[in-house]
């Protein structure tokens, strides 16, 4: 028996039942990786459970990016670290159990994180701690990089700008000598708008305004000229269909659930209106000041804020015994402004990247098969079904580790594919997913 | 003729597209030397497995035992443009044989036999957080066949013989589950269980000529039927615990059928060559069913498919005498198909096409006592493919060095 081995082992110690194929060895083809800037937004910077910290930026696209391309000559990508897990300003969204005041049991909801945040120090300034290679800055829209003196209103770009108080965004830009750069910008030119319920001034902020085609043109262009200034290389990144995110949909329009009895009880009250209650599903009140009495009942296809507080639908009767604030619901005609929105806006940018003969990575696309059909990778699927789907995080916005690995392998494939580089795709299931408790 | 010819050609093209799978072929020492043929001449009392009719030609009675050290080495490469390389874990497994044979009387017609052997098994460790995690970490399977046989001279050209088998076995598959827990752990399932079954092995051994032999066999299929097998899980989060209550399950692993046709020739004193092909049945692993006992909203029945396709493996070999009567040398090569088509190829069983390169040394210690040594090489195809239902692609390579040892006893 033992000889057996020993006689094995001698004869695989010569090789012979090594297997001997090797991985291709990654080549970067036309493009220079050394210096790597990823330009955007919420997503780029690793917003993920509605926050920043420390997890979400190790788990954010550029920085898995950035590792692929070290196999390419990359050279060092730094990021402006959030100091602590807890997130920053706002405590990371979690799953826990919960129980309002109305609630006769506790349930499993999506809660903000309990407890003394460890970010502090997190909105000193840290730039001297750069150039970052991840220029992204959450909240921001294309608008926004124009704009002088914009971190005076942003504290993320406060925190990371050499000059906050004078510089336009884009003037930032110019401070890390990139050679390569990512650019996904404009879906808060579209969210923002849509995830404050399409309201207009009076009420809305005008952060949440959708952005008009001229203004998003001419910033466009002022970014991507100044990406590839120096004759540096890259990819861009189109809009997604914001309304498909879990966001929009996890709380379906027709959800409100009646007994018999509440249902007799609303109707005699709304008596000789157009609402009408059934037992079973109905369809929430909301406020419409176009409507007869300013209320009315949503329809089919309209939509309402994931977030939209529990407590005041459960207690305070908003959707049925009072009209649901308009600021939480997304009509037919918002849903239409977003949609032509996103598609002026991804128009734009088609035509300015094909201008500048840059590549586009439709990402607007690859999103919507994952809505559609969901995708696999390594046994393990991903969808847009909140939480199970395990590709959007817990703000239903913004996405976990693996979806935006999955991104990442989207922007690889039109990489490799424009630049005749081969550089390998990321290992999803290596990066966070949705934690159950 | 010609058109005959035409059929046999597109038959081979047909099921022979790209081995073994879980099939060992090693249930002999000199039968592994010689490219692992060996239904038509009886070599020793391995013709228990080999041809149960070619048993008929043991002059004495014998006992045989013989093991393998298989060191098979697999190596995965995450397709296309994959940095991603995995190396299985390098483990050795030692498939085993025990054989005894002899004569029911003086000057009888009759030949009694019994047999221990594995004949079919696997075994692949990828580590616990490799890529594939989710399809298969470890998967294990292992046989062991019990068969008494008794085989009958009809004439002094042929014989018959025949044997029960009763199998047993046990099976092992761990894998993760797309679910994180709260520590950010993803939940992990072990399925383990003892596998029985029976079945039975036939054979025709024909002496046409003083120099030139012919044997056909037919191993029955063999259902390994899982009763009480054990569904383990760990890491699930503590909400959804009662979805994944351990569960005993059930499950059947089908053991093909083999049909041998072989020939063996004298060519001189000195030469001896064995010519065999074998259709196995590898069509019954058409899917790979779990029923767990307890169902929950989460733990459902699986069938995962597996299509394997029927193949025909062509085996070639060669024994060669000394002068010195004590020693004799063998060689032997083999061609080996796939049974597992494109589209489901998994890296629980990363098959591939590959070719046999054998060969050993017999040597007869004494009057009673012989041992015989082989050493086979597997040179597999490098392949490159996926597994559909789970989304894997990947290119393969296995290296496959397999020595062994067998000692018999006659008792003359």
């Amino acid at each position: 028996m033992k000889k057996l081995y020993i006689l094995g082992a001698i004869v695989c110690g010569l090789a012979a039942c090594k297997p001997n194929i090797e991985p291709k060895a990654p080549e970067r083809g036309d493009a220079d990786f050394s210096r790597y800037m990823a330009i955007g937004s919420s997503h780029t910077a690793g917003i993920m459970n509605r926050s920043l910290y420390r997890e979400g930026q190790e788990n954010a696209y550029p920085y898995m990016l950035a590792e692929q391309f070290r196999l390419v000559g990359g050279g060092e990508f730094k990021q402006p670290w959030i100091p602590g897990e807890h997130g920053w300003p706002l405590g990371k969204l979690m799953q826990d159990m919960a129980q309002g005041p109305c609630d006769t049991l506790p349930y499993k909801a999506i809660v903000p994180f309990r407890g003394a945040l460890d970010t502090a120090g997190a909105h000193l300034n840290i730039y001297s701690q750069g150039p970052f290679g991840n220029m992204g800055i959450p909240e921001t829209k294309v608008s926004d990089y124009i704009t002088a003196g914009f971190a005076n209103t942003n504290r993320f770009a406060r925190r990371m700008f050499n000059k906050p108080a004078t510089a336009r965004p884009v003037d930032e830009l110019l401070l890390p000598e990139h050679t390569f750069f990512t650019l996904w910008l404009g879906v808060e030119d579209v969210l923002n708008y849509a995830a404050a319920g399409g309201e207009t001034p009076p009420s809305a902020n005008n952060r949440n305004l959708l952005t008009s085609p001229a203004l998003f043109r001419n910033a466009y262009d002022s970014v991507l000229t100044t990406a590839i200034r120096n004759g540096a290389k890259g990819v861009v990144l189109t809009i997604p269909d914001v309304l498909l995110m879990p966001y929009f949909r996890a709380l379906p329009a027709r959800s409100l659930d009646l007994s018999l009895r509440d249902a007799n009880r609303l109707n005699l009250k709304y008596n000789n209106t157009q609402v009408h209650f059934d037992v079973g599903m109905n369809y929430y009140l909301i406020e419409d000041k176009t409507a007869p009495n300013g209320y009315r009942q949503l329809r089919e296809g309209e939509m309402i804020r994931m977030d939209v507080p529990h407590d005041s639908i459960a207690c305070a009767g908003w959707g049925w015994e009072v009209p649901m604030p308009s600021v939480w619901v997304i009509t037919l005609d918002e849903i239409q402004n977003i949609r032509n929105a996103t598609a002026n806006y991804n128009d734009i940018i088609y035509m300015l990247a094909k201008q500048y003969n840059i590549p586009v990575a439709d990402v607007r696309y690859f999103m919507q098969t994952v809505q559609k059909d969901g995708t696999q990778y390594n046994g393990a699927n991903y969808n847009y079904e909140f939480i199970q789907g395990g590709f959007f995080s817990l703000d239903g916005r913004h996405l976990t580790g693996r979806g935006n690995a999955l991104i990442a392998n989207d922007i690889i494939t039109i990489i490799n594919g424009h630049y005749g580089s081969s550089i390998p795709y990321v290992d999803v299931n290596k990066y966070s997913g949705i934690k159950q408790p | 003729m010609k058109k005959r010819f035409l059929l046999i050609g597109s038959l081979l093209c047909s099921s022979l597209a790209f081995g073994q799978a879980y099939q060992l072929n090693m249930q002999g020492m000199r039968q592994l030397a010689m490219g692992g043929s060996g239904a038509a001449i009886p070599w020793d009392a391995s013709a228990i497995f080999y041809n149960p009719g070619a048993l008929s030609a043991l002059e004495n009675p014998q006992v045989y035992a013989s093991m393998n050290a298989v060191m098979p080495r697999t190596r995965y490469i995450s397709a296309p443009t994959g940095t991603g390389m995995q190396d299985a874990e390098e483990q050795v497994f030692t498939p085993y044989n025990v054989y005894f044979a002899t004569p029911v009387g003086y000057k009888t017609r009759f030949t009694a036999g019994f047999g221990i052997y594995t004949p079919f098994g696997t075994g692949i460790n990828w580590g616990n957080d490799w890529t594939g995690r989710n399809i298969v970490q470890e998967m294990r399977l292992n046989t062991t066949f019990f068969q008494p046989t008794l085989a009958f001279q009809v004439s002094d050209e042929i014989s018959v013989g025949a044997g029960f088998v009763y199998a047993t076995g046990n099976f092992k598959h761990t894998n993760t589950m797309p679910i994180i827990n709260a520590n950010g752990d993803e939940a992990t399932r072990e399925l383990t269980g003892r596998a029985s079954g029976v079945g039975f092995n036939l054979g025709l051994h024909i002496r046409a000529a003083e120099n030139v032999q012919f044997g056909i066999t037919y191993r029955s299929q063999v259902n390994m039927k899982i009763r009480n097998g054990y569904a383990r899980f760990a890491n699930i989060p503590t909400y959804i615990t009662g979805s994944y209550l351990n569960t005993s399950f059930e499950s059947t692993l089908p053991m093909p059928q083999v049909l041998t046709v072989g020939a063996g020739w004298d060519i001189s004193e000195w030469v001896t060559l064995q010519l065999e092909a074998n259709y196995t049945g590898w069509a019954a692993n058409d899917s790979l069913k779990f029923d767990f006992d307890n169902n929950t909203d989460m733990l459902m029945d699986e069938s995962s498919a597996r299509r394997y396709r029927n193949s025909i493996t062509l085996r070639a070999g060669a024994k060669f005498n000394f002068r010195n009567e004590r020693w004799s040398a063998m060689l032997g090569t083999a061609y080996v198909p796939s049974p597992v088509r494109e589209g489901y190829l998994s890296p629980a069983m990363p098959d591939a096409v590959h070719f046999l390169a054998t060969g050993g040394l017999s040597w007869k210690l004494s009057k009673r006592i012989s041992l015989i040594g082989a050493l086979e090489y597997r040179i597999y195809e490098v392949r490159t493919g996926k597994s559909t239902e789970h989304g894997f692609k990947g290119k393969y390579h296995t290296k496959w060095l397999n020595p062994g040892l067998a000692i018999s006893y006659d008792f003359n």
